[in-house]
C-alpha cells in the first residue's frame, strides 16, 4: 500500500525578511494508493513545501506524515521509498545519463545486473536508449525532463513526487509531456504527487486535486467537482480559464438585484438560499455560461443583459469578450461562429441554471 | 515606393553599413593597440629580470644598460646554487606552498559548502564574524601571531610555524562559499533522495561541480604562499628553514648586492608559478567567469 497521509501537519519557516510564517497550516488529507494527486495554487501557497515534507527534504513543525502504514516523521529521504522529479531536472552535470539514472540504485548497493536491467527498461519506456552515454548538457529540455523521470522510475518507489516538472518546457512540449506522464501513471500504477501552479495541468492530470492558498487547503476533490462545485470563491476563481466572474448583489425574493441588472433565480434553487433572503450575496458565473443571444434558438424570458463590449480577444475557436457590470469586469467565452465587435451593444443571456452563490463575508459557497 | 526610390534606399543602407563596419574595425584596432601596450609593459620587468640574469656583474650595473648582453653567461645561476642553499629553499617553498594549497582547498571548500548549503543554527552569525575578521589588517595581527608562535608554542624555525597561521584563510572560505552558493540546491536534494550520504554528496556531487572554483582558489593560494616573504622572514632564522623569497635576500650584503644572482634566483623562482598557471589555466579561465552566465 503506498498511501500518503498528513495528520494535522504544519510547517513554520523563519525568514530573514518576513520573520516567522506558516507555510502549511494544519494540513489533513490522504493520498490514496495509485492516485494521481495534484497540488495546485498560486506561488507561496505551500504546495511545494508539502511535497518536500513528503520527500523528507523539510521537516514538519508539527503533525504526522505516513507513507503506507509507516510514520515517517523523522525518516531520512532515502528511507521513505520515494523518488522525486525536480523543476530544474537536477541532473548531475558531470555524469552521463546512464550514471545519472543508476546513481540512486548504486548508492543502495543493488547488484550491477539489476541496475543495468532497470536502466535499460526505463530508457526503453522513455525512448532514451540512444542518449545513455551522453552528458545532460548535450540534451534538449524535453530529453532532460525524460531523464529526470527515468531516474525516478528505476527506483521503483512507492510514491513519485513531481515538483512543477513541466514549467521549464515550451507550450508544445508541455502538452506532449503531459500526455506521456498520464500514460506513465497508468502504466506504472504508482501513487503520484504532483505540484503545479498551472490549473490546466492540474485539471488534465489529476485524479484528485488539492487546491491550496496561503498555506491552507481550500478544497480536495476531483477536477470535475472542483469545477462544478467549488467550496469557496478562491477555488472558483482559481479553477477554470478564464476564471469565474463575481458580481455583488442582494437576494430579494426570486431575484438577485445587482447595481445594473435584476437576475431571476431558478425556482428549484430558491430553497437552498432561503437563509440569505434580503441579504448581500456574491453571484458567481462561469464565462461559458454567458451566451450570445444570437446563438440561442429559443428566446429566453429573463436574464438578458445588453452591455457595451469593451474588448474582444480572438483565441481561434472561441472569443473572450469583456464588459462591465457595475464596477466589475466580466468575461464571457463565445463560440467563434458568432462574432462580436468591440464598442457595440450586445444582447447576452446569463444562464442562471449554472450560477453559484457565495457568502460575501465568509467567501464560502452557499449550499 | 518606386523602383528608383528603392534603389536609392538600398544604396543609402549600404553606405550606412560600410560606415558602421569602419567604426567597428577602428574600435577593435584601438582595443588591440591598448592591449599590446599593456602586454609589453607587463612583460618588460620579466624580460629585464631574465636578461639581467645572463649578464656578468659589471654589465648588470652599466649605464646605459645593455638591452641584449654582449657576453651572455650563466655565472649568476652557478653562484645561486653554490653560495646559498638554493635547492633547500626551493624545497621549503614547495613543501610550504603545497601543504597550504591542499589544506586551503580542502578546508575552505568544506567550510564554504557548509556556509552555503547546510542549515545549522548560527551559520549567518559565524559567517559574518569571519567576514568581519577580514577587515582587520594583517599588520595588526602580526605581532600577537608572532608571540603565539615563537613564545607560546615555541615552534619558531619549523614548518609548523610557516604553515599554521594560514592553514585556511577567511578569504578562501569566503571565495569557496560564494561559488558553492551558485551551485543549484536541487542537486543536493536529488542526491539525498538518491540515498547519498552527506559526505558522499560533497565528494560525488559537489566537488566535481566545484572544480573550476577550487582550481582558482588553489592557484591563488599557491602563488600567494610561493611569493610570501614577510611571515617566513619573521619566523625562520636558520638557513635550512628559509623559503625562496627569504633566501634571495641573502645575496644582498652589508655594502654590496649580487644583483645577477638575485635575478637568476628570481627567474628560477618564477618557473613553478608559470607551470602551475599553465596546468590549471583551463580551470582558471572558467573559474573567473563563475556565475557570470547561467548554465
Amino acid at each position: 500500500m503506498s498511501e500518503v497521509r498528513f495528520v494535522q501537519v504544519s510547517k513554520e519557516f523563519e525568514d530573514n525578511n518576513k520573520g516567522k510564517f506558516m507555510a502549511v497550516k494544519n494540513a489533513d488529507f490522504t493520498i490514496r494508493d495509485k492516485e494521481f494527486m495534484v497540488f495546485v495554487g498560486p506561488s507561496g501557497c505551500g504546495k511545494t513545501t508539502s511535497l518536500r515534507m513528503i520527500a523528507g527534504l523539510e521537516r514538519q513543525t508539527s503533525g504526522d506524515i505516513y507513507i503506507g502504514d509507516r510514520i515517517v516523521n523523522k525518516a531520512h529521504p532515502k528511507d521513505r521509498d520515494i523518488a522525486m522529479v525536480f523543476q530544474d531536472y537536477a541532473l548531475y552535470p558531470h555524469m552521463t545519463i546512464r550514471e545519472n539514472m543508476s546513481f540512486g540504485l548504486k548508492n543502495l548497493k543493488r547488484p550491477k545486473s539489476e541496475i543495468d536491467e532497470k536502466v535499460t527498461e526505463a530508457a526503453r519506456i522513455l525512448s532514451l536508449e540512444t542518449l545513455l552515454d551522453r552528458k545532460p548538457r548535450e540534451l534538449s529540455g524535453g530529453q532532460r525532463q525524460r531523464v529526470a523521470v527515468g531516474r525516478a522510475i528505476v527506483r521503483n518507489p512507492k510514491v513519485f513526487l513531481f515538483d512543477e516538472p513541466l514549467s521549464n518546457l515550451d507550450a508544445k512540449l508541455r502538452v506532449q509531456m503531459r500526455i506521456e506522464l498520464s500514460e506513465l501513471h497508468k502504466r506504472l500504477g504508482a501513487t503520484i504527487v504532483y505540484v503545479t501552479h498551472d490549473q490546466v495541468e492540474a485539471m488534465t492530470l489529476g485524479t484528485r486535486i488539492v487546491v491550496m492558498n496561503q498555506g491552507e487547503i481550500q478544497q480536495i476533490d476531483t477536477p470535475e467537482e472542483l469545477y462544478k462545485n467549488p467550496k469557496n470563491m478562491f477555488v472558483a476563481g482559481f479553477i477554470g480559464s478564464p476564471p469565474m466572474n463575481f458580481v455583488k448583489g442582494r437576494l430579494e425574493g426570486n431575484t438577485i438585484q445587482t447595481a445594473e441588472h435584476v437576475f431571476f433565480v431558478p425556482e428549484h434553487m430558491l430553497s437552498t438560499y432561503k437563509a440569505y433572503q434580503g441579504k448581500e450575496v456574491t453571484l458567481g458565473i462561469r464565462p461559458e455560461d454567458i451566451l450570445n443571444l444570437e446563438q440561442l434558438t429559443v428566446q429566453p424570458a429573463h436574464n438578458i443583459i445588453e452591455p457595451v463590449i469593451k474588448v474582444v480577444e480572438h483565441l481561434g475557436s472561441e472569443f473572450l469578450v469583456y464588459f462591465s457590470i457595475g464596477e466589475e469586469t466580466i468575461v464571457a467565452k463565445f463560440n467563434a461562429d458568432y462574432p462580436v465587435k468591440a464598442f457595440t451593444k450586445q444582447q447576452l443571456y446569463v444562464n442562471m441554471d449554472k450560477m453559484t452563490l457565495f457568502d460575501p463575508e465568509t467567501q464560502f459557497r452557499i449550499s | 515606393m518606386t523602383t528608383n526610390q528603392q534603389q536609392i534606399q538600398l544604396q543609402l543602407d549600404e553606405k550606412k553599413d560600410k560606415q558602421r563596419n569602419l567604426w567597428k574595425k577602428t574600435g577593435l584596432a584601438l582595443i588591440y593597440v591598448v592591449l599590446i601596450i599593456w602586454a609589453v609593459l607587463t612583460f618588460i620587468p620579466l624580460i629585464w629580470m631574465f636578461v639581467s640574469s645572463l649578464k656578468d656583474s659589471t654589465a648588470i650595473t652599466q649605464v646605459p644598460p645593455q638591452l641584449i648582453p654582449k657576453q651572455p653567461t650563466l655565472d649568476a645561476y652557478q653562484r645561486v646554487f653554490e653560495v646559498g642553499g638554493f635547492a633547500r629553499w626551493f624545497l621549503n617553498s614547495l613543501i610550504v606552498s603545497t601543504i597550504l594549497t591542499i589544506s586551503n582547498v580542502v578546508l575552505a571548500s568544506l567550510a564554504g559548502y557548509a556556509f552555503a548549503k547546510l542549515k545549522f543554527p548560527g551559520r549567518h552569525t559565524i559567517f559574518w564574524i569571519l567576514l568581519g575578521s577580514m577587515m582587520i589588517p594583517g599588520q595588526i595581527t602580526l605581532i600577537p601571531l608572532y608571540i603565539l608562535i615563537v613564545n607560546t608554542f615555541q615552534i619558531a624555525d619549523t614548518y609548523f610555524a610557516l604553515v599554521i597561521p594560514t592553514i585556511v584563510t577567511t578569504a578562501n572560505i569566503f571565495l569557496a562559499r560564494q561559488f558553492m552558493a551558485s551551485l543549484p540546491s536541487s542537486l543536493i536534494d536529488a542526491a539525498r533522495i538518491d540515498a547519498c550520504s552527506e559526505p558522499k554528496i560533497f565528494w560525488k556531487v559537489i566537488l566535481p561541480m566545484a572544480k573550476p572554483g577550487l582550481a582558482v582558489l588553489g592557484i591563488f593560494t599557491f602563488v600567494a604562499n610561493w611569493n610570501s616573504f614577510f611571515w617566513p622572514f619573521l619566523v625562520t632564522s636558520s638557513n635550512e628553514m628559509r623559503t625562496l623569497q627569504v633566501g634571495l635576500t641573502s645575496f644582498r650584503y652589508q655594502y654590496t648586492a649580487d644583483y645577477g644572482a638575485m635575478m637568476a634566483g628570481a627567474v628560477l623562482t618564477a618557473i613553478p608559478m608559470f607551470i602551475v598557471f599553465l596546468v590549471l589555466q583551463k580551470y582558471f579561465l572558467k573559474g573567473i567567469t563563475i556565475g557570470a552566465v547561467k548554465g
